[in-house]
């Protein structure tokens, strides 16, 4: 780790201003991410600008259609938070599935979102739920948000200060964890929503990171069944491939996700 | 025998288990007998966890020394290459840098290799040698290379600053001049003719090439065969990750001209006299400490190049200098495991018996010869459990651009276990053979004990059979097949795995016991064998207090300090116990004839009028007593402390043994693989704690499963580099991927030592490989898979069962 300066801002403002007013300096939420980094010096701000001591970017809130989540909220809050479990089963079980205990009480949601890793759970959540992502100064749709690996539309001293999420009628997620690092290997988000579309985001898998898979939605819009998907592939071309899955591999597992997904409505589903 | 000239034999020298009995046990030999016996077998919760899970270990990061500084090190990023030159200037010149060192400096001071004697050298080793029959060049260990480095993550300089930070600031500043060369990584690869040469003192890489056995006589029964299964297996390279990554702390006192090192290892009087070469003085201006290890499983036994480094850059800087591995760097250069590539034959008569047995094995060491005990190990238990009457292995050696190996938990073993296992399931599946009735008709029977297998290894004791009977009976073997019906619902395809074991533990022969009954009413033991989680504290006091027949919690243990502790094996091959356990009771007895001697003249009467019980010596018949530590106190103006010393030697390896049952569920669809039942059997000899003992079976399990299943030291065939430098692609095995495990410890008292002892830490380890790997093949026997490549991942357990889909 090369030597950096800690800021703990209270304000949006004033997180803005030390951000702008410095030539090099990274937002810090949960530092699972980001301090592994600075660890292997692969990253070195001069400055880290901690936001979790401001208001806005904390609390989970429940309407009749939406859920909303502060940015800093750890997965672990997410996970036992019994009016998100009651509207959307699958946000809890996905929040619970990420890392082990110590991560999940450390890392947060706007870290997860705003990090954009292909391997991370959140954005399939995010992307498959319609969610619309607040920042500092607009607000963004999730189809518009990710943007491809670890790149996002936050502009540079953006803020991701909470997401909303459009509770589904129904949504099922599962997920096939890298056998060494459990991130996942290839994971399905796939939910109905009161509108009746159907959207359904794959995480761990895209070579341009998450991604909907569109032929899927079709399929599962007339016939919310597994064996919508009988038959329909990816193409492998299209994944990552590494020493624990090439991507013939990937695309496969893909489409027994997004099956299993569809099979486990109202779950979570972790293999 | 064979008519090569290099054929060598380990069946040479007379086996004491072929000798004449030994001498009558002397009268204090029997009480500790008679007390250990009573007592040991308790499963009595440790001592040090309490101290260890409060904070108050002391690992080697845990010391700090006043005016310390901080050491980085400046690493290869290439499997292969020249230094031409290195640049300190900018690093000297970095914020609080102290000292750079290079090669170079290594030379100019005289700081010599690291003496690793690679070749196992007691009288039941496998005797190993180049191809000429001469010893082996293995490859001098400087702590730092002047010439190239041989691996990615090699060191090639250190630096020495005021702060950890600054330092690796100031190692980021170190220019090396590099010039790449061609690298092998690979195995097999390394061993073929025109791979780039790692030494030019041996040309084509491979330095050990010794043939075991009767040539002749193989030949020969190979002929007369009716079958001949062959086949090759890759048993893959793995690292210990160890909770604690490996620290030093060295200092250097200018005044007694004495070295100071604080560093875990797997035995510190090894450290010393290893270091004390590589530094040039004599052992007893080195002192080494260790306390507690977080996690050895052979990594830690030899000694790293960090060691030295810290010692000498003190001795140049004037201050104390300490070094700390990240995680990172301990995957690039802890010394690693395994790495085998075996190609067997076995000749089989037409009614299942095994005939004979041929071997090709070939060991990758890495950059140089650190140890050849993983090849030398398996060289004598190529032929397993079974009675096969003629054997041959070829065993070798090669170096590669890698990381070096080492012993690794159950060195060599299980590497052989999975080869003669596989071969059974192989031979019972082309032959239509029943897989457990072919290993059945082919075991050692106990009636053949002891027993000299073909390549020399006398087998001290076993029961194979029964342990085979008893682990079918614990995993309901009989009941598979209704289970495999219910998981088949599930879209799961249910498989099991079979496998025996035989092992062996030799170890350093050389153990030395101290005890000492002190004023303040305990009783210390100074011992030179190196817990780093296996629970000496309380399994060693547990036989000193049941000999001294004093409560266990009054019973001390001291280890890892030479300044203390002057004579001591260290732990590795399943050593401690036997070892340490046996010269303990020794010590004990003396203790006790001492004490006996003592108090006949403190009573009044003769030694022989004394009887001992309850930690009290008694005029029998009277009660005239006085107990063992009154009688300590009372005697010491007169007699001294009362205190022995007891040195032991022990040469006869032993053979634990035992057999493993694993069942797997593999999703269809996937190629996941989940392990729901795992069952084993595993006589050790006297068990002295059977908690202790079933700690250690689980964790040796977890870790020979982790390697079927998961780990993997990968390296990029294009590049030469390592792929998994975390745990982020390094695959371990967790609490949730593993299933409860069904233990039986079974007790067949060796005859080698006076207590019967085998070993129990490796036991786990030595059939999990071959035992998963069975059980997954056997799940996919459907899509005709009869083999697969070690670590059974899901994508390669996909890949599987994909060939054997389109191949139908
Ligand atoms: C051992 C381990 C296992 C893990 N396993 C999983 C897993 O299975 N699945 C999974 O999804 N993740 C996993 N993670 C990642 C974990 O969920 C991280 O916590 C998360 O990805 C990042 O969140 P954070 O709060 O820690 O962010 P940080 O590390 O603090 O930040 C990450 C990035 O986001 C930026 N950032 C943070 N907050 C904001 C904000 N409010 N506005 C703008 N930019 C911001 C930072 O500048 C940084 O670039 C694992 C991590 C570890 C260490």
């Amino acid at each position: 780790m090369y030597a950096t300066t800690y800021h703990r801002p209270k304000t949006i403002a004033e997180a803005v201003a030390l951000y702008e007013g410095s030539e090099d300096a990274s937002y810090l939420s949960g530092g699972h991410t980001l301090i592994p980094a600075l660890k292997n010096r692969l990253a070195a701000p001069q400055h880290l600008i901690d936001v979790r001591a401001i208001p806005e970017l904390s609390g989970i809130a429940v309407t009749a259609d939406r859920v909303v989540i502060g940015a800093a909220t750890r997965h672990a809050a997410v996970a036992a938070c019994e009016d998100v479990k009651a509207a959307i089963p699958a946000l809890c079980g996905l929040a619970g599935s990420i890392g082990d205990v110590q991560v999940r009480h450390m890392g947060t949601i706007g870290g997860s979102t705003a990090n954009n890793d292909p391997a991370a759970d959140y954005p399939s959540a995010v992307l498959s739920l319609d969610a619309v992502v607040h920042t500092d100064r607009r607000v963004l749709a999730a189809d518009d948000f990710f943007q491809g690996l670890y790149t996002t539309a936050l502009a540079p001293g953006e803020i991701l200060v909470r997401i909303e999420f459009r509770i589904p009628e129904i949504a099922g997620y599962a997920k096939f964890r890298n056998p060494a690092s459990r991130y996942s290997m290839a994971a399905a988000f796939v939910s109905r929503h009161r509108d009746g579309k159907v959207r359904v985001a794959i995480t761990g898998a895209g070579n341009g990171g998450v991604f909907r898979w569109s032929e899927a939605e079709e399929r599962l819009a007339d016939d919310l069944t597994p064996a919508a998907l009988d038959g329909l592939a990816l193409d492998p071309s299209l994944m990552m491939g590494d020493m624990h899955a090439p991507a013939d591999y990937r695309a496969h597992l893909v489409a027994v996700m997004s099956r299993r997904a569809v099979e486990n409505l109202g779950r979570t589903y972790i293999l | 025998m064979s008519s090569l000239q290099n054929t060598a034999s380990a069946g040479e020298v007379v086996h004491p288990l072929k000798q004449p009995k030994p001498a009558e046990l002397s009268p204090e030999m029997k009480l500790v007998q008679e007390a250990l016996f009573r007592h040991v077998g308790k499963p009595l919760p440790r001592k040090e966890d309490g101290r260890l899970i409060t904070g108050k270990g002391r690992f080697s990061d845990d010391f700090s020394l006043p005016g310390q500084t901080y050491a980085a090190i400046v690493r290869s990023p290439y499997p292969h290459a020249r230094i031409n030159g290195i640049d300190k200037t900018e690093a000297l010149e970095s914020p609080g840098v102290l000292l750079v060192l290079t090669g170079e400096d290594i030379l100019a001071d005289n700081i010599l290799p690291i003496p690793h004697n690679p070749v196992p050298s007691t009288n039941f080793d496998m005797k190993l040698r180049a191809k000429d029959g001469s010893h082996a060049f293995t490859g001098p260990h400087y702590l730092l290379p002047a010439d190239k480095a041989r691996h990615v993550g090699e060191a090639v300089a250190i630096v020495v600053a005021e702060t950890a930070a600054q330092a690796a600031d100031g190692a980021e500043k170190v220019m090396v001049d590099w010039e790449e060369l061609p690298f092998v990584t690979d195995t097999a690869k390394a061993a073929e003719p025109g791979a780039p040469a790692v030494w030019d003192e041996v040309p084509g890489n491979v330095f050990i090439d010794t043939t075991f056995g009767d040539v002749e006589g193989t030949n020969a029964a190979f002929a007369a065969a009716d079958h001949v299964v062959k086949a090759e297996f890759h048993i893959h390279r793995v690292t210990g990750v160890t909770m604690e990554p490996r620290a030093s702390l060295g200092s250097y006192d200018p005044e007694t001209k004495r070295y100071t090192l604080y560093a875990g290892s797997g035995g510190a009087v090894r450290q010393k006299n290893e270091l004390s070469k590589v530094l040039g003085i004599e052992p007893k201006d080195l002192r080494v400490l260790s306390f507690d290890v977080g996690g050895n499983f052979g990594t830690r036994n030899r000694v790293y190049v960090e060691f030295g480094l810290v010692l000498w850059a003190s001795r140049k800087l004037g201050r104390p200098v300490k070094f700390t591995a990240t995680r990172s760097e301990s995957f690039l250069t802890d010394y690693q495991g395994r790495d085998l590539v075996t190609k067997v034959e076995l000749a089989i008569r037409k009614d299942g018996r095994f005939l004979a047995m041929r071997a090709d094995n070939l060991s990758n060491v890495g950059g140089r010869a650190v140890s050849l005990s993983p090849l030398s190990k398996g060289s004598g238990l190529i032929t397993g459990s079974y009675d096969i009457p003629y054997a041959t292995l070829r065993a070798r050696a090669v170096f590669s651009n890698t990381m070096c190996t080492q012993a690794y938990r159950s060195s060599g073993r299980p590497e052989v276990t999975f080869a003669i296992e596989r071969m059974c399931e192989l031979a019972a599946d082309q032959l239509g053979f029943d897989k457990l009735e072919l290993r059945r008709m082919n075991l050692v029977p106990p009636s053949a004990m002891p027993y000299v297998n073909a390549v020399g290894s006398v087998y001290d004791s076993g029961e194979y059979e029964k342990n085979m009977d008893r682990a079918l009976e614990l995993a309901e073997w009989s009941t598979f097949e209704a289970r495999k019906a219910e998981a088949a619902t599930r879209g799961k395809l249910l498989g099991r795995g079979f496998a025996n074991y035989v092992e062996s533990s030799i170890g350093t022969p050389k153990e030395r016991a101290e005890i000492e009954i002190k004023d303040d009413g305990t009783v210390e033991v100074v011992i030179g064998t190196q817990p780093s989680g296996q629970g000496h504290e309380t399994s060693f006091a547990q036989v000193v207090a049941d000999m001294l027949q004093v409560p266990v919690e009054k019973v001390w243990i001291v280890i890892g300090d030479t300044d203390i502790v002057s004579v001591g094996g260290g732990s590795h091959s399943g050593r401690s116990m036997r070892h340490a356990g046996t010269v303990m009771a020794m010590a004990s007895a003396d203790l006790l004839a001492e004490g006996r001697r003592r108090s006949a003249e403190l009573l009044g009467t003769t030694p022989g009028e004394i009887d001992f019980e309850g930690g009290v010596f008694r005029q029998r018949n009277t009660n005239h007593a006085v107990d063992i530590f009154e009688l300590g106190r009372r005697t010491r103006a007169s007699h001294g402390t009362l205190r022995v010393v007891r040195d032991n030697e022990m040469h006869t390896p032993v053979f634990p043994n035992g057999a493993a049952i694993c069942e797997v569920e593999v999703d269809r669809e996937t190629g996941h693989v989940q392990i729901v039942r795992y069952t084993s059997i595993d006589d050790v000899g006297r068990c002295i704690n059977p908690l202790i003992v079933h700690g250690q079976t689980h964790g040796g399990i977890a870790q020979g499963v982790g390697q079927a299943m998961w780990e993997l030291c990968a390296i990029d065939a294009e590049s030469g580099q390592p792929l998994a430098g975390s745990l982020m692609d390094y695959g371990m095995p967790r609490s949730d991927t593993m299933p409860s495990f069904t233990c039986e410890i079974a007790e067949v008292f060796s005859p080698t030592n006076p207590l019967g002892i085998k070993a129990g830490g490796e036991g786990g380890t030595t059939p999990a490989l071959a035992t998963v790997v069975n059980a997954v093949v056997d799940a996919l026997s459907e899509f005709g898979v009869t083999d697969i490549q070690m670590p059974v991942t899901p994508a390669t357990v996909w890949r599987a069962m994909n060939t054997g889909r389109n191949a139908s």
